[in-house]
């Protein structure tokens, strides 16, 4: 296995890394490099897989014709993007034997875990919307700190992925402007949806670090697969958004939140860390229900896959 | 989920988008033929860019530099080759349209210079 620390080729790969230099996938890297970026990505492609499910819901209910092809195409696109980003994890699991079967049963046997957000209900159209303005929002404020990832083929498939978050963001901002603009009762609506999402928006970006970070995210930061905090990310969102949200006329449910202008920091009340981590281990509203249809799914597409394998290997 | 894995190939995508521009490596995918891949990539990668032509080829078909190949053509110096080292020639021209260079004296008349050329 892998030699202590020492090994000239983990400094000259930190040497790389601090050079700005990418990692390519045939490239040498620690095992720990390998492990956490596998852990990351396959995260990130099945949140994708499992985020497109909320907004499923409404392709039949969706109010207009555009609007039903509008979220068709953004369900596609969410898809699509679990798609490339298996790609690029299965890349990486390859010299330990592994593909997107096992990406599929990490997530039903529940070693893998999909973004909190994914875990909630959208039971309105205002929902929708708000997926795609605030949870999209939050998504790039993520994937955007990411293009900068040290992994390049991460980083590429982000580029992809964010040009097409951009047209997300349009879609569900054009949802909330419609209802904002519109009836009481629809106005109403959307303050709801942003009273349901707010605490699911700040469980987004993780628990705040604090005066320590875990020794994972140090390793992390060194080797610049992320480059930020959770709790920096989690500013950037405030900075973003509030002010927009409450352009609208709609209230956040956080009476504490507040721009502290001599730190220059956003105050705002802390979620329930408690519950967060509860949600991401398949105990939220709709965890065991999103789980089952993908489960279903996935079970009941099993004889369009092995049609489609390859033949002369299978069993071999 | 204890059965057998599936087994398919890996493809790479490339894209033309416009007539006059070149086929660019779009991304990978999965699929067991040609046709697969074909259909698959549009679905893919190409759900918005006009398309003039796509290619697949199997990944293990590609022959590729190594690492140790792409670390050494960094190293590769070739300002030489390069116009950005010929810096200053417009202005020459410039200033010698306006004041020529003294006409040169020529050490050998017209035909001494070409009879010293070798026979065929």
């Amino acid at each position: 296995m892998e030699m202590e620390a020492t090994d000239v080729r983990f400094v000259e790969f930190q040497e790389r890394i601090d050079r700005g230099e990418k990692i390519e996938a045939e490239d040498w890297m620690p095992d720990d490099y390998r492990n956490q970026l596998i852990r990351l990505i396959s995260m990130h492609a099945i949140s994708e897989v499992m985020g497109a499910l909320p907004e499923k819901e409404w392709v039949p209910k969706a109010p207009t014709l555009f609007r039903k092809l509008a979220i068709m195409a953004k369900v596609q696109d969410e898809e699509g993007h679990g798609q490339l980003l298996m790609r690029v994890a299965e890349d990486l699991m390859e010299p330990l034997g592994k593909n997107r079967e096992d990406i599929f049963s990490d997530l039903f046997s529940g070693r893998l875990k999909y973004h909190n957000v994914f875990h909630m209900p959208a039971p309105t159209w205002a929902d929708a919307g708000v997926i795609g303005w605030l949870v999209d929002g939050a998504a790039i404020v993520t994937q955007g700190m990411s293009l900068s990832c040290s992994y390049a083929p991460y980083a590429r498939a982000l580029v992809r992925i964010v040009e097409e978050e951009g047209f997300h963001i349009h879609h569900g901002e054009s949802i909330c402007l419609s209802l904002a603009e519109g009836t009481p009762s629809q106005r109403m609506m959307l303050q709801d949806a942003v009273t349901r999402w707010w605490p699911a928006l700040m469980m987004f970006f993780g628990p705040p670090e604090g005066s320590q970070m875990s020794s994972h995210q140090v390793q992390n930061m060194r080797w610049k697969i992320r480059t930020k905090t959770n709790e920096e990310l989690r500013q950037r969102f405030l900075t973003k958004y509030v002010a927009r949200i409450r352009s609208l006329g709609l209230s956040i449910p956080d009476p504490t939140l507040s721009y502290d202008q001599e730190e220059g920091i956003w105050r705002y009340q802390q979620p329930d860390w408690e519950l967060f981590r509860s949600i991401v281990n398949n105990h939220g509203p709709m965890s065991q229900e999103r789980l089952g249809l993908r489960r279903m799914t996935y079970e009941e597409g099993r004889w369009v896959r092995e049609v489609l394998a390859k033949h002369d290997r299978v069993g071999a | 989920m204890s059965e057998q894995k599936l087994e398919f190939d890996v493809y790479e995508v490339f894209a033309q988008t416009e007539v006059m521009g070149h086929h660019v490596h779009e991304f990978s995918l999965l699929a067991s033929s040609a046709d697969m891949a074909l259909s698959l990539a549009q679905q893919n990668f190409l759900r918005r860019a006009e398309i003039v032509s796509i290619w697949v080829v199997r990944r293990d078909q590609i022959a590729k530099s190594t690492p140790q190949q792409r670390k050494q053509f960094d190293r590769l110096e070739k300002a030489y080759r390069m116009k950005q080292s010929y810096r200053g020639l417009a202005d020459k021209w410039r200033r010698y349209k306006e004041n020529p260079l003294p006409t040169v004296s020529p050490s050998q008349s017209p035909d001494e210079v070409s009879g010293s050329l070798p026979r065929p």
